[in-house]
């Protein structure tokens, strides 16, 4: 096991700069979610920490240990492709004894090192088959055994779920949280899927045009995301975000929205750190976190969609700027056109610097 | 086919409508195929030639039972003409074979100029084999460039007479057809290399597998078909070794470069006993035959396993 530090890591290819200054550590253990749309910078980030890429600037430490130069075969990481790489020619006993028959271990070593790790991949019955024709979660174990077996320090996954149908991935989901588990090794995680990231990382870092934008556990960053993009991007649908400008009322401090009206008013320590700062804010609040009030108690909208997704109903209000999305049990009674009133729930409401995109903060 | 009915009954009715739709091809097949191999086997029994003055339907009169075949058996210059060629392909096949993996494995990876290398390479296969035979007949003069170079390399006057000397002509077409094949074997096995998946490359990298152990284990099994493929299609063509060769050497001095098909070429043109060339020829086929069927298998059993 090892802890993972990057320090200034900077790559580049050509004229494109894939990763800006990254810092992040990655305690020992740890299973890290590296979370972002495409080109985000997330996967160069794990082909610099696997050698498969050589960083333009910075440093990676396994440890104490400075990684540069140190070639990709002898880096003790373990790496489960998008596509599982499995070696399709072999059988799945061949594949998992592939690292110890290179590094040339002795024939009964390897044979105890298969039989064990088979054994806690529940592999033992499908040993002797050939690895082109076996289930997606099969090539899934075969992929991690084979990484397995070499007993790396660090376990680096790209994407594991992607090219499976989504009843399939809760499934997998749940078998690589417990592999986890059981191997208890330093994990980093490459997806696009928010819902792989929270349900199994211990902390996501979330990326986007080569910025690591936030570093959190998963409620961390769906409670209090750092910044308008992980507000956005976090949280299906994403957080609400509209644009407005702090005024004081005889109630405590709002935000005024326009033709929206004001907002309730602000919980007491937001609306002390609010009071310093100048110019417009949006104001932010989670679509699960709203409810429908009486009139004059929240902010009343024009219903323009309702889209029924079984055991949640969400619920579009407003057009364009002023546009949010609300999520009510099924039952709601709303239908295209009504007015509905929502009020957030005090506590869930979140504001952000319009200018600069940061959130601002409660004083505690 | 919308009917419902019990299965083995509706398969044998597709397979009988496939019959009855492929018979006019078959037939057109049958008749290019089969009919010059049934005209060649009767005529390999038979002394019909050319100047027999008989039309080849009547050769019957000529039946000389399987005396073409006995002849054959004991026909020294045919034995030694199938040994040179076996050596030959031996020599060049391999060669090819190597020379042009080699090159594969270079050209899988960048590097400045590739293109251009890349065109050069493959031109050889492109010249027209005669052509390719009259400039390595030119190369090769005792006054030719090959000695020219073997001159300045060694610093005093070279005149080796190679297409005079047994041992040295045969290695001097040899060289022609390395020269001229490798191109093709080279293409192919680009084609397989590239088909190789490269995160299987590169997980086995992060195994631990250093580069030769790669090649092994991953990159061959991967481009087994290929290679079979590759290998199968040099085997049958340098077999026929024909072209390049007659014009560099005419299968000489004496017969020392004589192949089977340059053999063939001589009987069939200088003696004119066409009976007894049907024979070569059938015998030949069969040898081609079992190497291609033998490939063929190998090549079927490799594909149980898709890359």
């Amino acid at each position: 096991m090892s802890a993972i530090h990057l320090q200034n890591l900077v790559k580049k290819f050509g004229d494109f700069t894939a990763l800006k200054t990254m810092d992040l550590a990655i305690a020992d253990g740890e299973f890290m979610a590296l979370l972002g749309p495409s080109g985000c910078g997330k996967s160069t980030t794990m082909n610099m920490i696997a050698g498969m890429e050589e960083p333009t600037g910075g440093r990676i430490l396994f440890g104490e240990r400075n990684m540069a130069g140190v070639p990709m075969g002898r880096r003790g990481v373990g790496f489960v492709f998008q596509n599982y790489a499995i070696f399709t020619h072999m059988t799945v006993r061949q594949n998992l004894a592939y690292g110890p028959r290179m590094r040339g271990a002795a024939k009964a070593e390897i044979d105890r090192r298969v039989g064990a790790i088979a054994e806690m991949l529940q592999l033992t019955p499908l040993l002797d088959r050939k690895a082109d024709r076996l289930s997606v979660n099969i090539l899934q174990r075969v992929a991690i055994g084979r990484s397995a077996i070499m007993e790396p320090a660090i376990f680096l996954l790209d994407e594991p779920l992607s090219n499976v149908d989504a009843a399939f991935r809760a499934v997998m989901r749940t078998e690589l949280k417990q592999l986890q588990r059981q191997f208890r090794q330093t994990m980093v995680y490459v997806t696009h899927d928010q819902l792989e990231a929270m349900t199994m990382a211990d902390r996501i870092a979330v990326m986007d045009h080569g910025v690591l934008q936030q570093v959190g556990t998963p409620l961390e960053v769906y409670n209090d995301p750092a910044n308008v993009f992980v507000a956005r991007f976090i949280g299906a649908p994403g957080m609400n975000l509209l644009k407005g400008r702090p005024a004081e009322s005889d109630r405590g401090l709002v935000v005024d929205l326009g033709p929206l009206g004001v907002t309730p008013p602000l919980p007491g320590e937001l609306a002390a750190a609010l009071r310093g700062a100048r110019g417009d804010v949006l104001y932010g609040f989670r679509p699960e976190q709203a409810s429908l009030v009486q009139d004059g108690q929240g902010l009343a909208m024009q219903v323009s969609f309702v889209e029924r997704i079984g055991a949640r109903t969400i619920v579009h209000l407003g057009q364009g700027e002023a546009a949010v999305k609300t999520v009510f049990d099924n039952d709601v009674g709303l239908a295209i056109g009504d007015i509905a009133v929502v009020a957030p729930a005090a506590p869930s409401v979140r504001i952000f610097d319009a200018a600069t995109g940061l959130a601002i903060k409660a004083e505690v | 086919m919308g009917t419902v009915r019990a299965r083995p009954a509706s398969r044998d009715e597709g397979a009988r409508l496939g019959f009855r739709l492929t018979l006019p091809a078959q037939v057109l097949v049958l008749f290019i195929s089969a009919f010059p191999l049934l005209m060649q086997l009767y005529i390999s029994v038979t002394d019909w030639s050319p100047l027999s003055g008989l039309g080849w339907w009547n050769a019957w009169s000529l039946w000389n039972s399987f005396a073409n075949y006995t002849d054959l058996a004991a026909d020294a210059r045919f034995w030694s003409a199938l040994k040179r060629t076996a050596i030959v392909m031996i020599v060049c096949v391999p060669a090819e074979f190597l020379l042009g993996l080699a090159l594969a494995t270079l050209f899988a990876d960048d590097f400045p100029g590739k293109r251009i290398f890349y065109s050069i390479l493959l031109m050889p296969m492109m010249v027209v084999p005669a052509v390719a035979g009259y400039m390595f007949f030119m190369l090769f003069q005792s006054g030719g460039p090959v000695n020219d170079i073997l001159s300045s390399l060694t610093g005093s006057p070279v005149t080796i007479a190679w297409l005079s000397d047994p041992t040295l002509a045969l290695i001097a077409v040899m060289v022609a057809d390395i020269w001229q094949w490798t191109p093709l074997m080279f293409l192919i096995l680009l084609a397989g290399l590239v088909g190789v998946p490269e995160d299987q490359i590169k997980a086995a990298t992060l195994l631990g597998a250093n580069p030769w152990q790669r090649f092994v284990t991953i990159v061959l099994p991967k481009m087994k078909t290929i290679i079979i493929i590759a290998l199968a299609i040099r085997v049958i063509e340098n077999f026929k070794i024909f072209d390049t060769l007659y014009i560099m050497t005419g299968g000489g001095p004496g017969v020392a470069t004589e192949t089977i098909s340059v053999y063939i070429y001589k009987v069939t043109t200088q003696d004119l006993i066409w009976g007894y060339v049907a024979a070569i020829a059938l015998a030949i086929l069969i040898v081609l035959s079992i190497v291609a069927v033998f490939a063929m298998k190998r090549m079927a059993r490799a594909g149980q396993v898709p890359a």
